[in-house]
Parts: structure tokens; sequence; C-alpha cells
């Protein structure tokens, strides 16, 4: 009985082991693909326009892919479409809270 | 709705010295972006007829071009004209100078109110505004060139162009929307100059969304046919028949944008804001496209009673009514206000406009929730 119980935790402490560490071994890499996807968003979107026009959106997946289609044919080269697709996703998504956004500066 | 225009509200001051953004001749407005800009008006500056200029939305597409010196601007006029002109801004300055009062607003105000969200800037209330447009008529202007007979269609380019292969901006409009006599190619803005609005020329197309209002104007070409570019055709159009929200659009059956429809924003009080028990204003502004708002109706428990609202006197074509209630609330609590307007056409606005892929033409009965307190 003793023996089963033990065994029966070790089980379910062993697949949280192997659980845990699949998580971070997928975050880690969906961190890499964030980081690579936030450079690409400097070096592709600023030259044209602000972060403020994409940050304050949130779409849905195919929403932000139409987004980068459209962008891609106004003469957007954008280099690692993947990785800037999964950092909209993750960071601006239609799962996100909306952001309240800033106040100019009193330009008077 | 609620958790989008509580988000417009609560706009928060920028925290960090590197990311404070000004705008000249702007007073603080709501910044949806900065380059190329896109501000939004609080509520709390929508206590005149006329909107201020420092107060008044921007809506760029494109970057601002580079600065126009007045006196080497030209206004080119070409294709289907007898007399192909360039004009200076003194010959435009020249002609019979006329004032349009006209209320301007972005075809997409409100779309932060739809569900599913759609892409574009999500302006709340504030991307509309009320002025005193002043300049030659477009009739009188193109008249110059005389106009064949057979151009159903005028283009208009402005003066911005696009980064990389972005599309220029060139809209184009039915001719007789065109000779309108209310069209005007504006060289004053509130009896100033238009600034960031378009200066030196804008054009003034009343009752159409803003979209078609075309900034820093050099370029007229009377048409057989319909521009084709990109912000006449798929930019700016919307569906002829309604769409499940969230599916996506038949591109067949997406049509132009022209007259705008019946309106009312409540301006005060805010959203989620507190007021003490005993009299008080409830404020707003309503208009009608190329109609005249007829009539506004407030309610103060959610709907189930409606009481008309006082007009301000101006009635008229293109331009907003302001519009006030006075209410004391006889208890404390959560008090639920709507507004709902009614034109000269017999329009009412819905409890639930359609859904467009765009998040175009948001009219919904306007409706705000406030706490009433015991002083």
């Amino acid at each position: 009985m003793y023996t089963r119980v033990a065994l029966l935790c070790l089980g379910l402490s062993g697949a949280a082991v192997i659980a845990s560490a699949q998580a971070v071994s997928a975050q880690a890499a969906d961190q890499a693909t964030l980081d690579l996807g936030k450079k690409e968003e400097s070096r592709s979107c600023v030259p044209c326009h602000s972060l403020r026009l994409i940050h304050s959106q949130r779409l849905a997946r195919g929403a932000w892919v139409k987004e980068l289609d459209k962008m891609a044919g106004w003469g957007t080269a954008i280099k690692d479409r993947d990785a800037l697709l999964e950092y909209l996703v993750a960071n601006y998504g239609n799962d996100k809270p909306i952001p309240a956004p800033d106040m100019t500066r009193n330009g008077k | 709705m609620f958790a989008a225009f509580l988000a417009a509200a609560a706009a928060r001051p920028i925290q960090s010295a590197d990311d404070a953004i000004t705008v000249a001749g702007k007073r603080p407005m709501i910044l949806h972006n900065d380059r190329p800009e896109d501000l939004e008006t609080p509520l709390r500056y929508f206590d005149t007829w006329v909107t201020p200029i420092d107060a008044f939305f921007v809506r760029q597409h494109l970057p601002r071009p580079a600065a126009i010196d007045p006196a080497a601007y030209k206004l080119t006029i070409n294709g289907m004209v007898s007399k192909p002109a360039e004009l200076s801004l003194a010959d435009l300055q020249k002609l019979p100078q006329h004032t349009v009062p006209a209320t301007l607003e972005c075809t997409g105000n409100g779309r932060a109110f739809y569900t599913p969200k759609v892409p574009g800037i999500q302006w709340g209330r504030g991307a509309v505004g009320n002025a005193e447009w002043s300049g030659p008529r477009l009739s009188e202007v193109l008249k110059l060139a005389g106009v064949d007979t057979g151009a159903a269609f005028l283009e208009i380019d402005g003066a911005d162009t696009g980064v990389a292969a972005t599309p220029d901006f060139v809209r184009s409009m039915p001719m007789a929307k065109a000779m309108h006599p209310a069209t005007l190619l504006a060289l004053k803005m509130n009896g100033q100059s238009p600034d960031i609005h378009g200066f030196p020329v804008r054009l003034i197309v009343p009752g159409w969304d803003g979209t078609s209002w075309v900034k820093w104007v050099i370029r007229l070409t009377p048409a057989a046919g319909e521009s084709k570019g990109f912000f006449m055709n798929p930019g700016y159009r919307y569906p002829k028949f309604g769409l499940p929200p969230g599916s996506p659009p038949k591109p067949a059956e997406l049509e132009v944008i022209e007259g705008m429809p019946v309106k009312s924003s409540l301006t005060s009080p805010e959203d989620q804001s507190k007021i003490a028990l005993g009299p008080t204003v409830i404020r707003g502004f309503a208009w009608a496209g190329e109609k005249a708002i007829e009539r506004v109706e407030v309610s103060t428990d959610g709907g189930s009673r409606w009481r008309d609202a006082q007009l301000s006197a101006q009635k008229m074509l293109f331009a907003w009514r302001l519009f006030t209630l006075n209410w004391t609330p006889a208890d404390p609590g959560y008090y639920t206000i709507l507004s709902r307007a009614t034109d000269t056409a017999g329009r009412v606005q819905p409890i639930v406009p359609a859904w467009n892929p765009s998040g175009y033409l948001w009219n919904g009965i306007d409706r705000v929730g406030v706490t009433v307190e015991k002083g």
C-alpha cells in the first residue's frame, strides 16, 4: 500500500518534472522567438511609423496576418516574419487588455 | 464598449521624458500615434459649438508633407478639362470666399466600441469636431479650367506621400458633390490657418466622412470614372449588406462611404465618473451628415423613459447641434445615461450599429454610467 502510494507520488512528481521541463523548454524557445520578433518590429516597422500604431491594437492572429500582408505589399521587407507574427499575437492579441492611451503634452 | 471608452477616458499622462510627445499648437490630446499624428479630442474640450483648432482631432494616414511655401504653392487642374491650369494661392484668394460651418468626423470614430475588435486606430468619441471653413467653392475653381461635361468624377490628390510603396493618398468623388455649393477649398479654419489640418488648402466635403476631406490639396483631375487607388478600394468601403460580426468582407459587396449617419455623443458627465447629488447638466452634441438634427432624447434610467433634450439654435445641414438636459437625480446610486438623435430625414440612432470589418460609422445610441453620491 505504502509502496503503491509512494510510486504514485513519484509518478506524479516525475510527470510534473517532465511537464515543467517541457514548459521551460517551450517558454525558452518562445522567448527567443518573441525577442526576435521584437527586434524585427523595430527593424521593419519603425522606419515608416511609430510603434504606438501597433501597440494600441488588440487583434486575432488572422487579423495580424492580414496586417503583415498589407505592410509587405506596401514595400516593407519583413525578414523574420514568423517571429514578428508570434511576437504580435503574444503581446497584442485580442485576448489582451486594452491599454489606456497616453496624453500629449501641452503644445500651446 | 465600456472597456474601450474607459481606456480612452482614463488616458494617462506620459511618465517618462523619453516618450513624451508634444504637438505644436495643440492642447494635451489623447495620443493614438505620434508618427504620423493621430490625436483624439478629450471630451472635456467639447464645450463650444465651434471646436477650437488647438483642440481639434488629427488623423494622418501618411507623414505630413514638408512645409508648403504659400508663395510657391500651385494647384494643378488637369484631366478632362478644356483649359488645364496651375493656380496660385493668390488666385484662390481672389475668388469669392464662402464660409460653411460643418462637422468633420473620422470615418473610424467610435471604432473602439465594436466587438469583435477590428484593426485601425481605436478611436473613442473624440475623432470629430465642428468648425467654420472658409474659401472658394470647388465648383468655381473647377470652372476656371473648363470641366468636360463627360467628367463624372473628380480625383483629388494631397501633397502627402507614402513611405516606401505605401499608396499615395488620392480620393475621388462624384462630380455632383464636387459641384455642390457647400463643397469648398478651405483656406481658413475658424478664421485661421488650417495648419496641421491641411495648410494651405483643404477640401471641405460637408456631411461626408473625413476621408473625403483631402488635406494639402495640390491636384484636381476631372475623370470619367472613379479613382482606383487604395484609399478608394479596398480602403474606406462599407458592406452594402449586413455581415455577421467577425466575418470577412465580401469585396464585391463593399461600397464607397459618402454621407454620414445620424449620431449623438454624450460629453458630460463622463463615463464612470462620480457626481454630487443635486442639479446637474447632461451635455453632448449630435449631427447627421448631410441632414440636420431634429431631436435628441436622453434617458437617465437605462432607456425606460426618455426626455427631449434642449438643442442649440443652429439647426443647419452639415453642422452639429449641442444638447443639454437639466437633471436632478432623486437618489444617490449608479445611473445609466443614454442619448438618441433623430434627424430631419427621420433617421434615428440604432441601439446596435452594424458591425463591419473596418469599424466605420459607429453611431449607436450613446451610453455612459455615472455614480451619484450624497454631497
